[in-house]
Formats: C-alpha cells, structure tokens, sequence
C-alpha cells in the first residue's frame, strides 16, 4: 500500500496542472462565448472545397474595395 | 444542419416572399427565391466569397438585407476621421483595434460568416466575433484598409456594425466573471479530489485503516483544501466583511464561520487519528456557494451587455460653407454662427435658424408629432430632425452639447438617477434569515456544550452548513435567469433583471403614441373619386406622382403597390409645403392641399373635401380627394382588450384631435396630448407620486427621460437609439403582443421563484431539528444542501419551456 505515497503526490500534480490550464483558458476568453465555441467543431470548414479558389477570392474581394 | 426554410419564403431570410421568382439566387447547385434585392444582394456577395456552407450551417434564418447599400459607402468615410476614431480605437503599435456592436447576428452561423468574409481582406490582422454578446473585435493594419471599408464588407454580406460606447462597468463586469469562473474551477476540481480521498474514511471498507494512512489523506486533503479556502472562498468573507462593517447580517457572515471554523478545526486536528475532519464538506460547500453566486453576476452581466450594445455611435456629418466652399465636418466640430447646408433627406445637424430656402422637416423623433413642419427663412430647426424636402442653408446658434437633443439626454440621466427603487424580495428575507441561522447555532453549540458531548462542535457546524441557504440564494437568480433566456429567444430583450418582479406590481400603463400604438407613417384611409370607374386609374396616376416625391405621403401610396410602369409623366414640379403636379396623356395633373390646388371654398360641393388631406386634379377640375391618416398598429385593439385589468392612458406630444382620434378607437380612457419631454416627465412623476407604479411604453427621443423615470419602462423595436438605451425592456419586433409575453413571463417567474423559496426554505426547516439533533454529519448536511440547490434550479429552468 505504500505505492500511495507515489500515487497521491503524482495525481495532485496533474491536478495541479489541470488547474493551470483552466486559468489560463479562462484568462484568454475562452469561455466569453460557450455557445458559439459548441457549434464551431460541426463547421467543416477546414476541408479544401475543389471548386473554390481562396486566393482569387481575395483578389477579387480587395479589387471591389479599391473600385467602390 | 441548415434550417429548412417553407416554400414561399425568401430562403435568406425566412419572410414570406411576395415577389415570386424576381430575385433567384443559385445556392448550393440549387435555385432559390429572395423576398427582395436586398437579400439577394447579401446572399449574393456571400456565394461570391466562396462561403455558401453559410448556408449549411445556420441554425436560424437571416435578417432581411438591407436594399440601400450604395448610400451607406458615403456615410461610412466619416468612421476614418481621426477625431471620431480616438474614441473608439486602440492603436497596438502597427495595428488599429476596435470592438464593434453587430446588428443581424442571429446564429453561431454568423459568426463563422463574418469572421471568414474579414479574414480574406488585405490589412486585417485578426477578427473574433462574440455571437452571445452580438460584438465583434477587430484588429487591422491602417495603411492598408480603412475601418469604412471594414464597415463596409461586413454590410456587404448583411451585418450592419458599428462602434458603440462600452459601459465603464462594463470592464469590470467581465474580469469579475473570469474571476469567478477560476474560483468556481478551482473550488470544483478540488471538490472531486478531496472526496476522492475522504471517500476512504467515510464507508471504512478496507477494514481498520493504520494510523499512519489516515493522517496521510489528512494532510493531503487540508493541502488541496487551502487554496480553496483562501482563493475561492474570498468571495463571501469580502462580503461578510463589508456587511460587518456596515453593521448588518447577511448571509455570507455564517457562511464564513461555518468555512473557517470548519478549516480550524480540521487544520488543529489533522495528526489525530480518531477525531474527524471535514475538509470535502468545506469544498462542497464552497462550490455550490459558488455556482448560486455566478449565476447571479451573469444576469447581471448580460443585461449590461445588452444595455450597452445601444449605445451605438452614429455621428452626423455636416457640410460647412467656409470661404465659400463646402466641406465636411463632424456635427460635434461646428460653432456658433456657422452656416451649415442641409440637403434633401438629411438629417440636419445642430439646432439653428434658416437663413436660405425653405423645407419640410421630420420632427416626430422630437415632437411625437409625425406630421411634417413647414418651415421658412427666419424659421428655427432643431438637431436630429430630418429636413424631407427642399435645401435650406443653416446658421446654427447652439453647439452639439447644447442642442435640444442633448438636452433630452440630460433630462434622462436625471430621471434615472432618481428611478424609484424596489427592495427585491429575496434581501429581505435573507437578513432575517441570517439572524436566526447564528442564533440557532450558537444555542446548539451551549446545549451540546453542556451535555458534555465532544461532538457539540461539529453539531454546531452541521447547523449552520444544514441551514446555509443556499438553495434560497439560488431561488431567485436561477428563475430570472432563466426567464431572461426565454425571453431574450422570443425577441424581447431585458435590460434589469428585477425589472421582471416590478412588472407583476404595475397598476398603470402609459402609452406613447406616434411609433408605438400607430404604424409612425401615413396611410391612405378613404379615397373619393368624381366617376366611379376612374377610380383605379386615377389612383395609378396619383401613385405615379407621388412616387417622384420625397415627401412622407409618397409611402402612403407606394404602400398599394400600383402598377405604374404604363404612366408617362413629364414636366413634374415640386411646390414645397404645398403640393407636386405633372402632365400625362397631356393632361396637367395637381396633387396637393386645397389651398395649393386653388379651390374656391364657397362651393358647397368642395366642402365636404374641405378635410381631406390631398385632392387631386385634371386640367384645374377636382376628381379626387384622398384621406390619410397613421393607421393605428393591427394587433393593437386586441392587445389592449387583454390588458382591461391595468389603467391605461396615451402619452403623446401630438395634437389633442389626434390623440383623442386613438384613444376612441382603442378605448382608453385618459389622454395627455401635445407634451413637451419636460412635461410628459412631469405627468408620469405625478402618476408616481400618487402612488401608482407605472409602466412606459414608447419609441422616440421625446420619450427617452421618461422611460428612464417610469418604474418599468419598454421600447418598441422600432425606436431611436437614445429610447432603446433608457428603457428596462425592449421588444425587438415593433409588434405590441409581445408585452402581454413580457407581463406573462414576469407573473410566472414571480410564481417559480415563490415556489423556489418556499421549497428553499422548507427543506432548511426540515433539516434543522435533524442536524441540532446531531443526527447529521456536516457531509450529509453539505450533500443535502447540494441536492436541494439542484432541485430548485430545475425548477427554474421549467420557465424555459412553454
């Protein structure tokens, strides 16, 4: 039973560093907008689409800007 | 994902389309209908940027696009202006940062929408958009974009944003949430950990546990307890400590006995094998503590949130004659004695008088009185009227600070500083709680003291952890929170949470007139014609002329939607104030007041015309005449049927005939007619001083101080910036049933919170004679007040459903 001596200290380090982790979450905003961040993984955004060329797109986005 | 949206709707939006398949837009390889060419235009930029998965992921339709993009680009240069931008603008180094409030958010597809569309502009560094909070912070490289163009894509893809005044509080709102979240965490996490450990003492199942282990768990709990006790615990003795100072009890004083006797006990105990240490309670304790107070600072927090977002920066533009050019300057910059130009369908900037031209001005946000005001050279206008027809040169005579406008402001600054202020049931109680709470505890202790029972302390302490109410501190929070929530899905937007309990007292409600009980506009309400048969074509030639005008009565016709397309009209002329004419088929055609018309008024038959508003003529012969008048809202009569139970009155600054017209049509029994905002002040002050609690409804700038000194007062959705930020409520859609939800809402949320504190306080009733008894642990008394909180919180969130 004495490997609870390892045991215990070990499981209040991670906790410790559990901690840290949720401060520092907590610190850069991560939990300002909970609902928003709930849908954001259902977005596949990050699959390239085949049809849709991201480059021309910006061209064609900041000429608009430049004419109008 | 996406929103199935019914045949027969514009698929942006969700309206019901009435315009068929004039407005296609390929979607996802397929074909769909728009109501209008606003959102197609929206839907079209959106396709254009490669973001149609827009579509795919919405949880909610669109609002409807804005049709009038083109004009907006001119209005947003002003956003560059150095001196307007040194409000809101944070310079970091090479970058420009800005927190703008978004109109049109209505899913976490937005967010996504916006946050892709500015992150393929050239100059933009980073952009996140807060969907709950309905903000976006931006963050660019000046030199190569402009905010105006920032402004500008987002409203090209639908969202109108602009910069808002934050709230001073509002900062601090937001680092007092982190805060609490971090306490909560830590005072949670460690909960799971030290019960982990004292799970071992409590069912003693592994038989005799040695010495040496018991004193280990020990240690190891009253370690992991401290920061608890210490960091997230600080929270209630700050409080006891202030109402200590202030010579009052509150609940937080017992609870900082129980946790620090608690704490003591165990710290002095902890090398003892036999006596008991209740380190788990103490982080229980502190967690479900916690959680009752956060969900109380949130409320709070979403209101000012909201409050905030209508503080939105709209600065006005003027156009000074200096040396005999024009420029552009901010309204704020001018001085007295500068001539100032203000053209057709502008807003006009300060207070002045005319000294060229002559105009129709708009003054209903200021007046009530929706009717334009004619207004001639020598003439005084007034800052945030809107001059409808014709160009007058200006000299103003008050700066911005001083302007009527501004005036109103201060007078509603004033009336809300001494809003009348309602003691919330819960406060009350709980100072009363609180006294006899210690007192038991303390006699608890003497008998058990007596007895000579070595338990008398920790009986004590089951005492005081059994009666903590906890689950009273969550009663009435949990319900407004949950009230809030449904409220705030339905369209109504609830700026004071204890708002919703003074709606269930109010005796009185007032109603502004123009804006709120009528449509604000006018509408044709009788048509004559000489020959019967002509009547629709001389409707299509009026509503041709008419459409060329810019005046107010121009809406009332393009109202009917009359085909036009056919009528040829040349030589069309303006008369300013008086009427508009123009030959078809080569007939001359007059359309205006009688006195513009030349009417003899000695014929008899022209009597009967003598109040129409315009008559229309053929070659100097009169063939029709029309009537107009601001229709009164469609739901209005019933609403008001089902309000019979309060007494109602109209609060207007419109003519006396006008208001007396709709409070006969509505039934309501008292007017008040042709106020100033100084003295619609004074009436609703009189109401209060009498002893009624009244409750505002209103839409304009008139109406700002006194929706900021009626006890509850609402904005209807439609109304000007300076309303929506005086009022406690604002229904977003300019429909008046949703009051009837909001009294609804607050009857019921009343009831759950009375349900929720007489359960509160039942159960601590209960446990009381049990823990005194010493029939509980201080761990059963914490998991029993655990319990209890959840089931009142369940209770509340009931309110969410219908």
């Amino acid at each position: 039973m004495s490997i609870i001596y390892v045991l215990i200290p070990l499981a209040i380090v991670i906790v410790g560093i559990a901690v840290s982790i949720f401060f520092w979450a907590v610190r850069s905003n991560q939990f300002d907008d909970l609902d928003r961040q709930g849908y954001s993984i259902l977005f596949d955004d990050d699959i390239k689409r085949k049809d849709v060329d991201t480059n021309q797109q910006k061209e064609k986005i900041n000429k608009t800007d430049e004419t109008k | 994902m996406a929103i199935n949206v019914p045949k027969g709707n514009c698929f942006h939006c969700g309206l019901p389309n009435l315009e068929g398949d004039k407005y296609p837009v390929t979607i996802l390889h397929k074909t769909h209908s728009m109501c209008c060419p606003g959102c197609q235009a929206v839907a079209s930029a959106i396709i254009e940027n490669g973001l149609e998965s827009y579509y795919e992921f919405r949880t909610e339709p669109a609002i409807k696009g804005d049709s009038a993009l083109d004009n907006t680009m001119h209005k947003l240069a002003v956003y560059d202006e150095p001196e307007l931008q040194e409000e809101f603008v944070f310079e970091n180094g090479k970058h420009k940062q800005i927190q703008l409030t978004v109109e049109g958010i209505t899913c976490a597809a937005c967010g996504w929408l916006i946050e892709k569309q500015l992150a393929k502009v050239v100059g933009v560094k980073q952009v996140t958009v807060n969907v709950g909070a309905r903000r976006a912070m931006i963050a660019w490289i000046d030199t190569e974009i402009k905010l105006s163009g920032l402004l500008k894509q987002m409203k090209n893809i639908g969202y109108e944003s602009l910069p808002f005044q934050a709230d001073n509080h509002e900062v601090s709102f937001q680092n007092e949430q982190k805060s609490y979240l971090k306490k909560l965490g830590l005072a949670g996490l460690m909960t799971m950990q030290v019960m982990m450990l004292a799970m071992a003492q409590y069912f003693d199942l592994f038989g005799d546990i040695d010495a040496e282990s018991t004193r280990y768990f020990n240690w190891i709990s009253l370690v992991l307890t401290t920061p608890v006790v210490l960091y997230s615990g600080s929270v209630f003795y700050l409080s006891a400590l202030k109402a200590t100072m202030a010579k009052t009890i509150n609940m937080d004083i017992s609870v900082t006995i129980a946790i620090f006797s608690t704490y003591i006990a165990g710290f002095i105990a902890v090398n003892q094998v036999d006596a008991e240490v209740y380190f788990e309670s103490i982080c229980m304790f502190v967690f479900f503590l916690l959680i009752s107070r956060y969900l109380e600072q949130r409320t709070r927090h979403k209101a000012n949130q909201i409050s905030s977002n209508m503080l939105k920066h709209i600065p006005v533009t003027a156009y000074k004659w200096a040396k005999g050019e024009l420029t552009s300057v901010l309204a704020k910059q001018l001085h007295v004695n500068d001539l100032v130009l203000v053209k057709a369908g502008e807003i006009i900037p300060v207070d002045g008088e005319i000294t060229e031209g002559h105009a129709t001005i708009d003054e209903s946000m200021l007046t009530g009185e929706f009717e334009s005001v004619d207004k001639q050279q020598g003439a005084y206008v007034y800052g945030g009227t809107i001059n409808q027809l014709g160009v007058i040169t200006i000299r103003v005579s008050k700066t911005l600070k001083y302007a009527m406008v501004n005036q109103i402001l201060r007078l509603q600054e004033t009336a809300m500083a001494n809003k009348p202020k309602v003691a919330l049931l819960a406060d009350k109680l709980s100072r009363h709680f609180s006294i006899i709470v210690l007192a038991f505890t303390a006699f608890t202790y003497a008998f058990w003291y007596f007895q000579d029972s070595p338990h008398a302390f920790w009986i004590a302490i089951s005492v005081l952890v059994a009666t903590c109410p906890c689950a009273l501190g969550l009663a009435t929070p949990s319900a407004l929170t949950c009230a809030m929530a449904k409220l705030n899905k339905g369209g109504i937007l609830l700026k004071r949470a204890d708002a919703l309990e003074q709606l269930t007292d109010i005796s009185d409600i007032v109603f502004d007139k123009t804006g709120t009980l009528t449509c604000g506009e006018f509408s044709i309400q009788k048509v004559w014609v000489a020959d019967g048969s002509q009547r629709d074509a001389l409707l299509s030639i009026a509503t041709a002329l008419e459409v060329r005008s810019e005046h107010p009565i121009a809406n009332a016709f393009s109202k009917l939607e009359i085909d036009i397309k056919h009528q040829h009209i040349s030589n069309f002329r303006v008369s300013v104030g008086n009427g508009i004419s123009g030959d078809i088929n080569g007939h001359v055609y007059q359309l205006g007041s009688a006195n513009f018309i030349g009417i003899d008024n000695e014929n008899p038959f022209i009597k009967e015309l003598s109040d129409a508003s315009i008559v229309l003529t053929k070659d100097g012969c009169v063939v029709a005449a029309f009537w107009l008048v601001d229709k009164i809202k469609n739901d209005v009569a019933d609403v008001l049927k089902t309000l019979s139970g309060y007494e109602t009155s109209i609060l207007s600054g419109d003519s006396e005939k006008n208001v007396r017209d709709v409070a006969l049509k509505l039934d309501i029994g008292k007017t008040y007619a042709q106020r100033t905002p100084q003295q619609k002040l004074d009436t609703i002050k009189e109401l209060q001083h009498q002893g009624k609690r009244v409750l505002m409804l209103g839409d304009g700038i008139n109406d700002a101080p006194v929706l900021a000194a009626a006890d509850v007062s609402v904005a209807v959705g439609n109304a000007s910036d300076l309303a929506k930020n005086a009022a406690d409520v604002i229904l977003l859609d300019a429909q008046l049933d949703s009051l009837v939800v909001v009294l609804r809402m607050a009857k019921r949320a009343r009831r759950k919170i009375k349900q929720n504190m007489v359960w509160a306080i039942a159960y601590n009733v209960l446990v009381l004679p049990l823990a005194m008894a010493g029939f509980l642990t201080p761990w059963m008394a914490a998991l029993g007040m655990s319990i209890s909180s959840i089931i009142v919180v369940y209770n509340s969130t009931r309110l969410l459903k219908d």
